[in-house]
């Protein structure tokens, strides 16, 4: 019964011009998003490839220096684009692409795609997730709006109903005909985003990226139900089809356009984050209460002098077989990285729990429990940003800490002397590893059971609605 | 003795308004009882009832035996039912519209034998593979007409099932009812067309305000004493 509603559902839709040509303007948008995605991904992802090669090359073919130059040279760190980026930008547009990595310094990442593109990119841009998360759902409205509705209207649901067919198959009926209907649209999509990531080698034999390729189609699949389910429970408990459409409209506004900026604000006004520039200022202010590597003066600097002399029990600095501003250095990098961090877990912290407003936000509202679930399956959400921004810090760290042991290592007089350029090219540059699925989904379980929860539950009560429907 | 259709004590109160006030009501296998009645009187409240599509406020209604209320998904198999105006799916052809009602009742029937049901219905050759949509209503009926002959049901429930077709239509139709009840389906077909009801009935009830008024064989009356009596019980 159910196979044989789902079939006419099916026919009489593709037989249905107005949605026959809905469905191919969705289509060749979804078509144009993800082959422009993929466009865009090719082309960010070579310029930050080159220009992560060039600046290793640069740092790697420094002349002879003194490692505390060599320090403040520093290096680029490039965040490379993640592989299914190109499906959801998420955060991408908005966060930085480039962190300036040097001595006593965490700088923040900066050239986001945002900073330099027109003011257009205020307007969102036409990614495939936008696609699916906003404008399918409308597709599945004017779909769905009449399901039932049109059917009481005209008479139909008496004859259907006289057949010996419960309401509730109907229901499953039209569910599984208007499933059938959004797959055409969407899977050709989908299915191209397949072959352009088999088209890239690197990706092609990378189960992680096939197994977040198919969590992301899995879960768009489980956010096209409750869509379905949702538009045909309205339609059925609607006596008018206009009635229907109305509230279903109102229902994609509510949920994809104002309640996102409400929580957004909410999040926002009950968490305030500090502004970079007040990091920088709590970072430099706390940093002050540790020995200060440039300059000589320095009490604590004086202090560790002090307990060197007594260790290599000698009586003056010329005779120690280390050089004590390199060890100086090295504690106050230590010191000042270790105050970044507290103050970055702070901050961390106050964006985690706007975040988490979202993540309880997407148990009202299934937009905000697909939308992190879908940028955190493409690693464009903000766990994967920190991560990067993360290694980065690590690398910083290592790097400066190596170059303050080599300059240890020169003993006294070192400010005279240079270390061979051969030395620079002995140091590893950064590379960064994008974080793995199982680490993302630690991220994605709350948005996950959101959408999950959505899904049964309004089956549940939707059907059980539908069973208490009025039919003349 | 078992009756096909039976009411008992049947009665529904709407918010507003009495749509039916106790009804008891038998009909036997191949009788054709129509019942008569201006608009409001009861008669499309009774045909509801017996589908299941709305509940008693008192009373019951049985199918076969089977109480209606209590057990609104096996009734259906005993019933078929043709409303005022036939609507079917417009996105499908005539012959497919036929298909999909026919399985849903559990009948799986071949092109050739659906293609036969629409004949015998009286559906032209030519329509049966066109969009329902460029259908006329009397064409829509025909369809409806084999898509209850096809599911073989024990009881035909009709609500105005001639009102707005043309007499070689409506003549078709008579014809084809008194086959089914030859066949032993029994009908109960509310309508508001005397002379329909006089060609084809074996009996007739009349109502007026929620009560069936007066029964009457058919045989027992010429065409003008059954107006004479309609008219009587509705001044």
């Amino acid at each position: 019964m159910i196979r044989s509603i789902a079939k006419k559902e099916l026919v009489s839709t593709l037989r249905d011009r107005r949605f026959v040509v809905l469905s191919v303007l969705m289509l060749a948008l979804l078509l144009a998003a993800t082959l422009v995605g993929r466009a865009s991904y090719r082309t960010l992802q070579r310029e930050r490839q080159v220009a992560q090669q060039t600046v290793n090359d640069q740092f790697h073919h420094q002349p002879n220096r003194h490692p505390h130059r060599v320090a403040h040279y520093g290096s680029f760190a490039f965040r490379p684009k993640a592989g299914l980026s190109f499906l959801d930008a998420g955060l991408d547009s908005f966060t930085g692409t480039a962190v300036f990595l040097e001595a006593h310094q965490q700088n923040s990442v900066n050239f986001s795609q945002a900073q330099q593109a027109s003011s257009l990119i205020r307007f969102g841009e036409l990614t495939v997730a936008f696609v699916l998360q906003l404008l399918v759902p409308l597709l599945i409205i004017f779909l769905c709006f009449n399901a039932f509705a049109e059917e009481r209207e005209a008479g139909t649901l008496k004859l259907l109903l006289t057949q010996g067919v419960s309401l509730r198959r109907i229901a499953w009926g039209k569910i599984t005909g208007y499933g059938q209907a959004v797959a055409l649209v969407v899977v050709p999509a989908l299915a191209l985003a397949a072959w352009l990531l088999l088209s890239n080698e690197s990706f092609a034999n990378s189960p992680d990226a096939w197994a977040r390729l198919g969590l992301f189609g899995l879960s768009y699949v489980v956010y096209f139900f409750l869509w379905i389910v949702g538009a045909v429970v309205v339609s059925a408990r609607q006596q008018h089809a206009r009635t229907a459409l109305v509230l279903l409209l109102g229902c994609w506004m509510l949920g994809g356009i104002i309640l996102p900026k409400a929580t957004a604000n909410l999040g926002a006004n009950l968490f305030p984050a500090i502004t970079k520039a007040e990091l920088d200022a709590k970072v430099h202010e706390d940093a002050q209460k540790g020995i200060n590597g440039h300059d000589p003066q320095d009490a604590r600097s004086a202090a560790l002098k002090a307990n060197l002399l007594k260790k290599y029990k000698v009586d003056s600095e010329e005779k120690l077989p280390v050089s004590v501003g390199g060890l100086v250095m090295a504690e106050s990098e230590a010191y000042t990285a270790k105050v970044y961090q507290q103050h970055f877990a702070t901050l961390n912290h106050t964006y985690e729990r706007q975040n988490a407003l979202t993540v309880w936000a997407g148990l009202l509202n299934p937009y905000q429990a697909i939308r992190p679930l879908s940028m955190g399956l493409a690693g464009s959400d903000f766990a994967h940003y920190v991560h990067f921004q993360q290694a980065a810090e690590d690398y910083r760290y290592q790097l400066v800490q190596r170059l303050n042991a080599l300059q240890t290592s020169m003993g006294y007089g070192d400010k005279e002397r240079k270390l061979d350029a051969a030395t620079w090219r002995a140091i590893p540059t950064f590379a960064y590893e994008a974080p793995v699925l199982g680490w993302a989904l630690g991220y994605l379980v709350g948005p996950a059971l959101a959408l999950l929860l959505w899904a049964v539950g309004l089956s549940w009560l939707g059907l059980r609605a539908i069973d208490k429907t009025s039919i003349v | 003795m078992t009756y096909i259709l039976e009411a008992k004590e049947l009665r529904k109160q709407y918010p507003n308004k009495l749509a039916l006030r106790g009804l008891n009501l038998q009909i036997e296998p191949g009788e054709v009882f129509c019942l008569l009645g201006q608009n409001g009187a009861g008669k499309s409240t009774t045909i509801n009832l017996f589908l299941g599509f709305v509940q008693p406020t008192a009373g019951a209604a049985y199918i076969n035996g089977v109480e209606v209320a209590s057990n609104p998904l096996k009734i259906k198999q005993y019933l078929a039912y043709i409303p005022e105006n036939v609507m079917l799916y417009a996105h499908l052809t005539g012959v497919e519209n036929l298909a999909l009602f026919s399985s849903l009742a559990g009948f799986r029937y071949s092109e050739k034998e659906l293609l036969e049901y629409l004949a015998n219905a009286g559906l032209p050759a030519e329509a049966v593979r066109r969009r329902v949509g460029t259908y006329s209503k009397g064409m829509r009926q025909k369809v409806g007409i084999a898509i209850a002959v096809a599911k073989h049901a024990k009881v035909l429930l009709l609500d105005e099932p001639t009102s707005g077709l043309d007499p070689k239509a409506s003549n078709e139709f008579s014809e084809l009812l008194r086959r089914l009840s030859q066949q032993g389906t029994a009908v109960l077909m509310a309508t508001h067309d005397l002379f329909r009801a006089k060609e084809v009935g074996t009996r007739v009830g009349i109502m007026r305000e929620g009560e069936l008024v007066d029964v009457r064989p058919t045989a027992t009356l010429n065409a003008n004493e059954l107006e004479q009596l309609y008219l009587t019980y509705m001044q």
